[in-house]
């Protein structure tokens, strides 16, 4: 027998009060494992998301850069148009290696069956820029050429949630004038997905929107060049400059507090937890005062009882966390379509990113806050004289 | 022989708010290596604190008191640990049994606190000299009131103490058990170990060598129990 084994064995005594306990901490260490999973995710799959456009720099209408950001990754409508001058005026900056013009636009499906109306993002582009673009992108049937009427490509999430198929035929625009589907894009993990993609003069023309575009995106020749262009860009008027990690940069703060948020929830859960544990085993304390006696009078000192007190503490909380990380694991889904819910801006893929070293901080974190708990107990606990013990009061 | 408990001018006072509890009055108190004494005495009259004071666990207000040649008065509770670890078994009334460690587990208890883990066969053979061999993997709540005093008699016992103290060992069991437990302490004696009991029970207590009777915290009397004796010790 051992310290740990009598530690195990006490805690077994009350076994509907220490199971409380460990889930206490196990909820805790959960939804911390989580929201660290969930931080290094969320800024890996931005990242991913960002870089997936292929894009060096964007240029938008002039707005809130904060919606245009938001716009551009996620798709809408941005009420305001650049011009051909503009595309121009971009195009002539040095080190600037492609501009593409893309129009955005949104327009309504009906579901046949539900009769529900959803909104469907449409993307007019050139398809030979895009693919300068976006080299990784491959097709189902074929892509698009830019002087092509009435076909589109369409991303695969979409495809599958709406049953389409390549020759498929779909009516699009005020006139519903029917499109015919021509590829399918290969699944690109990103928002991609979701998108149907015209050749942009046909856009513009079914949504009325001749010679408007969206968005430029520009792609640098040299990427350290990319402040320089930037620069440049701001000087043509009516469009605003996104950078890329000026994107990063917005959304992260915008995520940012939405963290903070979680992160106080998160601390107060610790701390009533963590109150919940003290309580438990000062109870557990109280308890076992005469126990405690007995002990001292057949050997033990004041510190062996302080030791199996913190034991005991530890083993909650080491429980807890291993519990509480399982459970973080397993319902990950659940966490995350949670969290989602509290967040400004979520990218498309797994925002929570699980590591061992996530692991080992969630345990050594439970380790830490078993040995904090447990300190106050311990040390009530070892300075108990025996007699007083024995007694039956603390002192 | 020599004497392993030597208490000269025991004197032990509690505060109760500004009240003064004397419970022990200016005890002398001798007990020889190898010898069986019993305490009686009415409640109050300061049995337990002076077996207290005795064990160690409790520090007397005046006098002085050597448990096995060693000063006890000014040693520091780290001091007073060892002392207990290494000299002296206790045995309670209420037993206090760990209830979720088997009777083996319980006897080992002690070992766990002197760091001196593994002694397998020194727990089996204090199993069958309690005569609970065939009990050991049992839980406290698996066993009659003298089984439990048997286990709390071996955990007593396993650190190889110089000295056992028992707390009314009897006070909680009936006259059989008693009996049989007191033939298991008149047992330990045979076999060389000191014995100081605390008992209500007259009967019982006679079965020591010595038998002193306690009232008001002073030593009112001792008698010599020892077969063809009727004398005062």
């Amino acid at each position: 027998m051992n310290f740990l084994t009598l530690a195990a064995k006490n805690l077994t005594r009350r076994r509907g009060r220490t199971g409380l306990t460990i889930i206490g901490v196990a909820i805790a260490i959960s939804v911390l494992f989580s929201l660290l999973a969930l931080n290094s995710g969320y800024e890996k799959e931005l990242n991913k998301e960002v870089n997936s456009m292929g894009v060096h720099i964007l240029a938008v209408p002039k707005g809130c850069p904060y919606e245009a950001a938001s716009l551009i990754i996620h798709g809408g409508v941005i009420p305001k148009y650049l011009s051909a001058t503009d595309l121009d005026n971009v195009t002539r900056i040095p080190d600037v290696e492609l501009a593409t013009p893309m129009l955005m636009h949104q327009f309504m499906k009906k579901d046949e069956k539900t009769g529900k109306s959803t909104p469907h993002i449409i993307y007019g582009i050139k398809m030979e820029d895009m693919l300068q673009l976006k080299p990784w992108w491959k097709v189902e049937g074929r892509f698009l050429e830019d002087n092509e009427t009435r076909v589109m490509l369409v991303g695969r999430d979409l495809a599958d949630k709406e049953n389409l198929s390549v020759g498929q035929v779909l009516p699009v625009g005020p006139a519903k004038e029917d499109f015919t589907i021509v590829g399918i894009l290969e699944r690109t993990g990103d928002q991609d997905d979701q998108f149907h993609f015209f050749p942009l003069e046909e856009a513009q023309r079914v949504f009325g929107k001749e010679g408007k575009i969206t968005t430029i995106a520009v792609k640098v020749r040299e990427v350290s060049r990319i402040s320089d262009v930037s620069e440049e860009m701001e000087k043509v008027p009516d469009i605003q400059v996104v950078t890329m990690t000026q994107i990063m940069g917005t959304i992260m703060n915008l995520a940012g507090s939405a963290r903070s948020l979680l992160l106080t929830v998160i601390a107060i859960a610790l701390i009533i937890s963590a109150f919940g544990i003290i309580n438990t085993l000062l109870m557990s304390v109280n308890e076992r005062t005469r126990e405690f006696g007995m002990m001292k009078a057949i050997g033990a000192s004041g510190s062996d009882i302080g030791k199996m007190v913190l034991m005991e503490t530890v083993f909650i909380t080491i429980s807890g966390g291993i519990i509480g990380t399982l459970a973080a694991l397993v319902g990950s889904s659940l966490i995350e379509s949670f969290v989602k819910g509290m967040l400004p801006y979520s990218p498309a893929g797994s925002l929570i990113s699980f590591s061992p070293e996530l692991v080992g901080f969630s345990l050594a974190f439970s380790l830490f806050m078993g040995l904090v708990c447990g300190i106050y107990p311990a040390f009530l606990s070892s300075r108990l004289s025996p007699m007083e013990a024995i007694r039956g009061g603390m002192e | 022989m020599s004497d392993i408990v030597e208490a000269k001018g025991l004197t032990k006072v509690y505060r109760r708010g500004r009240e003064e509890i004397h419970a022990l009055r200016d005890v002398d108190f001798i007990v020889k290596k190898g010898e069986f004494a019993s305490i009686i005495g009415p409640s109050g009259s300061g049995k337990t604190a002076l077996l207290n004071v005795l064990g160690c666990l409790d520090t007397p207000t005046r006098g002085s008191l050597r448990i096995n040649g060693i000063e006890t008065c000014g040693l520091r509770e780290h001091d007073l640990v060892k002392l207990r670890r290494d000299n002296i078994g206790f045995v309670f009334q209420q037993f206090y049994l760990m209830p979720t460690l088997t009777a083996r587990e319980n006897i080992e208890l002690p070992l766990l606190f002197s760091h001196k883990n593994g002694k397998g066969a020194g727990i089996d053979g204090i199993l069958e000299m309690v005569g609970l061999s065939d009990r050991g993997n049992h839980l406290p709540g698996q066993l009659s009131g003298g089984e439990m005093q048997r286990v709390a008699i071996g955990r007593a016992l396993i650190n190889d103490p110089k000295i056992v103290l028992a707390d009314e060992p009897t006070g909680n069991l009936d006259s059989a058990t008693s009996h049989m437990i007191f033939k298991l302490f008149e047992e330990l004696n045979r076999q060389g170990m000191t014995l100081i009991i605390v008992t209500h029970n007259l009967d019982l207590a006679r079965k020591a060598h010595k038998m002193y009777t306690l009232k008001d915290g002073q030593i009112e009397g001792c008698e010599d129990c020892s077969p063809n004796t009727d004398m005062m010790c």
